[in-house]
């Protein structure tokens, strides 16, 4: 069952310098109940963009994303009920333990006592959190932040989970132990979009993935369709040949474009500075 | 609205400040240390503090009169004094030997302590002395009071040299008053004689109220300079803070709307800044209860009726007044700080809040200014002048003000927190990256992007620099013109050199199209018919209006004698120049930029309720005076209005001119002492020399002039599309502002 569904979303942010940059190009992918989708990407590839409109921080400018069957610019209220999104950008409070913060999610997500303090304790005892459930953020290592950020998007136990480079910063065991807390949501049926760029994770977790490079999606499949349809069994090998044959096509489009219709026209469509 | 999440944002941000140390002690303990610091400090310099004294060396006391001596040995005297005989050795190295040529007669000093030196030569001999003055006694005083000079050496720099000449002066004015007595009583005058009538005070106010009323002109001040500090720090932690440390992605991807988290965020502020105000009243109050206690048990019985512990009562009042301060400064200062992408950002942004609002807090602190319909519209004045009359006692007046004061406030509040809620709705504003500048970047992006309209930060540029051109065009054209040329030339200058200038070059750097830019549009005939007969049937109801404005505002006695001059100068030029130059000019100028370019950006994005206010704002202040600015303001939304539903400034000129031809010929009419033509005489009377309208056609015009905007919105609703609109009129005078010459009847 496809949980999200992304039809030609487009980004465009107004910028006092180039005027207008386009952030999403057309971005379309879907994402299915029991799966770790993976948004891979270079660094402003337009991956956090792409999911701060799927958590409802960002409105679309053009296309649709529908979570749930909810639609997140004229739905928002649902969609935010049926997301947990975790980024490097949702930080927790200094000044709260990780167990005042999950609970305050918890409050906010209008969940009773009889729901929120068994589900917390539950969330507590697999995350491995109840050592410093009393610690406040300030003192917490960047795992220890990590897990209470995975904490807080479960709480109200939604189908849909979106990672946002979420394993930034972490090191191996924290890591390691991210990557089984996926795996373990994928398993239980949970639809997760992870974002990241580093490709060992990709090929640990992803069921499938989508590669975008400057706001568009180059190409998405399983691991096993990519490597066949590019021969190529090294994935970050892969990865790499993409984003350079796509940087290849750009500037020969780009060429095109300006030979045929001329700068002023290549230069209103927010493609050159 | 969900409230439950309002409720549980507001919960947890009061507790995060709460645990915030830095926050706590700014906001919290330095108000509770600070007053009690500041009421022991006092207590010590007031035990230390002696009452001054000065010494004084007299030269030639021996010269005094035996019977009225002027030095007495009592210990509480503040004057010591020190006789210093002639013979002094640095007495006579000053006299004697720094003047160059003089007779050196030390017995008689005046000519030489006249002629004699330079400061430096006297302060050595004050301090070799060891007086703060030195006094000569001629040698013939004794004989010849009235005839001969005392001559006081002193040195003013000196605090304590200029106490010894104030206190001799007294002194010396005592014991005439003295002497003066026994010589009268020996005359059939008699003694009393030189004795002033004398007064019995009565006092109608009791000490509680006295003291109430030198707290109200100090703590409203102390309270909103506090109810200020303590919304700043939390709006910039709960803001730019959140933003800096990425919490507040973590709250805007949760259920919380956008506005539920401004009112749990504005809610906290209003706390901490009410919070704030108050613990600083409590600690102030307390503080002076006890400091004025121990002024009292010392003797200082005055003082501590006038200035001892404020009364209960008005301290009720005060806390009334910093809810609604502190509740519109909270969200000024929220939606402030969402600009900023970091705390230290914040700090800069919140500075020109402070510097806005301190004019304010201080304009009711200016002697004068009072509670009246004039006052009670001005946000933050309003509510300070309110909350004093009633310390003061002053209930029916503060009754009387308190619905405007009211509503003002409360839509000033209700604004702010509108524009804080759109700016957390605004990615462009939560989630820009700030630092980037690139000037010359931005020059070209400028130039390539430009569009047929310009955009709304331009418009807002577009009228400041004309409102900073104006300032300094009137400090160059300071004075009004004497004669019919300078007034001719002035405005010339003024309405197309600044005014209408900026506004063209802008339109033609920053759009594609200046016609579209300036909103040139053909409104049709009947618009334009409709304007000009509004114009006309709407004329008494302003020059009322602008008559209501002038009595509550009254214009100082210069302005009048300039307007009157004004008066004479358009009533002896030519009738058809007067219009040309002061109705036709300025309708053009004006309308072309204030309804024109300005207007064209403003309305943009939906933006047709905020193009007409600002239009109108900006309209009223580049009228420079007060009174014209409300009435320009006033007029300019009525203006905005019709630019808006016409789509150009077409009939905004008609209405404009048309106005100020109005207004323009009644003044020619009312100086040069002629009537209104026969065929006017029932809707213009002459009353006393001047023409006004008659109480038939002001309650008639009201009539025709709602029908007629009824029409016109009628008529024009199928082209709201992309609105804009001229002008109506105000009278210009030559500086460019708006007058009114007529009196309503």
């Amino acid at each position: 069952m496809d949980l999200v569904q992304v039809n030609n979303l487009c980004k465009r942010y107004p910028d006092s310098l180039v005027g207008e940059f386009v952030a999403l190009d057309n971005v379309s992918f879907v994402a299915r109940a029991g799966e770790v989708f993976g948004l891979l990407g270079p660094n402003g590839a337009g991956k956090t963009t792409a999911l701060r409109i799927l958590a409802t921080i960002l409105q679309p400018t053009t296309g649709s994303v529908r979570i749930m069957n909810f639609d997140v610019a004229s739905q928002p209220d649902y969609v935010r009920h049926s997301i947990g999104f975790v980024s490097n950008n949702t930080a927790i409070y200094d000044r709260m333990s990780a167990w005042e913060l999950v609970e305050y999610f918890g409050r906010l997500y209008a969940l009773t006592d009889d729901q929120l303090y068994p589900r917390m304790e539950r969330i507590f005892r697999k995350l491995q959190m109840d050592d410093f459930r009393e610690c406040p953020g300030v003192k917490m290592s960047t795992g220890m932040k990590q897990k209470t950020s995975i904490a807080r998007a479960l709480i109200h136990d939604p189908p849909v989970l979106i990672f946002d480079e979420a394993s930034l910063g972490l090191d191996v065991m924290v890591a390691r132990a991210l990557q089984t807390i996926v795996m373990d949501l994928r398993d239980e049926g949970k639809c997760i979009i992870y974002s990241t760029h580093i490709m060992r994770e990709v090929e640990r977790l992803c069921d499938r993935v989508a590669i975008m490079h400057k706001g568009k999606v180059i190409d998405s499949g399983t691991l096993e369709s990519l490597a066949e349809r590019h021969d190529q069994n090294d994935f970050e090998e892969l990865f790499y040949q993409l984003l350079i044959q796509s940087d290849k096509d750009r500037s020969r489009e780009s060429a095109v474009m300006i030979a045929t219709e001329g700068i002023p026209t290549y230069c209103e469509q927010g493609r050159f500075i | 609205m969900n409230w439950t999440h309002v409720k549980l944002i507001f919960h947890r941000e009061v507790r995060d400040q709460l645990r915030d140390r830095r926050t706590m002690f700014t906001i919290c303990i330095l108000p509770l240390l600070l007053y009690p610091l500041m009421g022991m400090v006092m207590m010590q310099v007031a035990q230390f503090r002696r009452e001054p004294h000065v010494n004084i060396g007299v030269v030639g006391y021996e010269n005094w009169p035996n019977d009225y001596p002027l030095i007495t040995e009592h210990p509480n005297d503040k004057i010591k004094w020190h006789r210093i005989q002639s013979d002094n050795a640095f007495l006579r190295a000053y006299v004697t030997g720094q003047v160059q040529g003089s007779n050196s007669n030390i017995e008689s000093p005046t000519e030489a302590v006249q002629q004699s030196g330079t400061p430096a030569i006297a302060e050595e001999l004050l301090r070799k002395l060891n007086a703060d003055a030195v006094v000569w006694v001629p040698t013939r005083f004794k004989d010849s009071i009235a005839k001969e000079s005392l001559v006081v050496l002193s040195n003013q720099r000196w605090e304590r040299s200029h106490m010894a000449s104030e206190f001799f002066n007294e002194r010396i004015r005592d014991w005439h008053a003295n002497w003066l007595r026994v010589h009268l009583q020996q005359t059939d005058l008699g003694a009393s004689i030189v004795d002033p009538p004398q007064v019995r005070n009565i006092d109608a106010s009791t000490s509680i109220m006295k003291r109430a009323i030198v707290w109200s002109k100090i703590l409203p001040f102390v309270m909103l300079v506090w109810a200020l500090t303590g919304a700043f720090y939390p709006a910039i932690d709960l803001c730019a803070g959140e933003k800096e440390r990425g919490t507040l992605e973590t709250l805007l991807c949760s259920p919380a709307r956008r506005r539920e988290i401004v009112w749990g965020k504005l809610l906290t502020i209003m706390c901490f800044s009410i919070g704030t105000a108050l613990l600083n009243l409590a600690s102030m109050h307390t503080t002076a209860s006890v400091v004025m206690s121990r002024f009292a048990s010392l003797g200082a019985v005055d003082m501590v009726s006038e200035m001892g512990p404020l009364p209960l009562q008005s301290m009720g009042w005060l806390i009334l007044l910093v809810i609604p301060i502190s509740a519109m400064f909270s969200a000024l200062a929220l939606a402030v700080a969402c600009l900023a992408q970091s705390t230290k950002e914040g700090q800069y942004y919140l500075m020109p809040l402070l510097l806005v609002g301190m004019p304010l807090v201080m304009l009711p602190m200016i002697p004068g200014v009072t509670l009246s319909a004039g006052t009670s519209v001005v946000p933050v004045t309003g509510a300070i002048l309110i909350s004093r009359a009633l310390m003061d006692g002053e209930y029916s007046l503060a009754l009387l003000h308190l619905p405007t004061v009211a509503i003002v406030t409360v839509t000033c509040y209700l604004l702010s927190v509108r524009w804080a809620v759109r700016q957390f709705e605004s990615e462009s504003v939560m989630f820009s990256d700030g630092e980037r500048t690139s000037m010359t970047q931005w020059i070209r992006n400028v130039w390539r992007k430009r569009e047929d309209t310009p955009l709304v930060n331009e418009s807002i540029l577009c009228a400041l620099l004309i409102l900073v051109c104006l300032f300094f065009g009137r400090l160059a054209f300071s004075g009004m013109p004497l004669s019919w040329a300078g007034i001719v030339q002035s405005t010339i200058v003024i309405q197309v050199g600044m005014i209408l200038a900026p506004a063209l070059i802008m339109s033609t750097i920053l759009t594609r199209s200046t016609r579209k830019a300036l909103r040139l549009h053909n409104p049709g005939a009947m618009n334009l018919i409709a304007s000009i007969l509004l114009a006309i049937s709407l004329h008494p109801t302003y020059t009322a209006f602008a008559s209501l404005v002038g009595a509550e505002y009254k214009l100082g006695e210069e302005t009048i004698s300039l307007l009157t001059q004004f008066d004479a100068i358009i009533g002896a030029a030519p009738i058809w120049s007067v219009l040309l130059v002061l109705a036709l000019v300025p309708a053009i100028c004006e309308e072309l930029v204030f309804r024109g370019f300005v207007f064209a950006g403003l309305q943009r994005n939906g933006g047709q309720i905020r193009a007409i206010l600002l239009s109108s704002l900006f309209f009223g202040l580049s009228h420079g005076v007060l009174q014209q600015t409300i009435t320009a303001s006033t007029i300019g939304l009525l203006l905005g209005w019709i630019a808006y539903r016409s789509r150009g400034v077409g009939c905004t000129i008609a209405f404009h001119c048309v106005h100020n031809s109005i207004s323009m010929l009644i003044v020619a009419h009312s100086s040069r002492g002629s009537s209104a033509p026969g065929w006017l005489t029932w809707a213009i009377a002459n009353n006393n020399g001047q023409l006004c309208y008659s109480p038939s056609w002001q309650s008639i015009s009201v009539g025709v002039s709602i029908v007629l905007m009824f029409w016109f919105a009628v008529r024009n609703s199928d082209k709201l599309v992309i609105g804009s609109m001229e002008s109506p009129i105000t009278k210009q005078s030559s500086l460019g502002f708006t007058r009114v010459p007529v009196s309503s009847k």
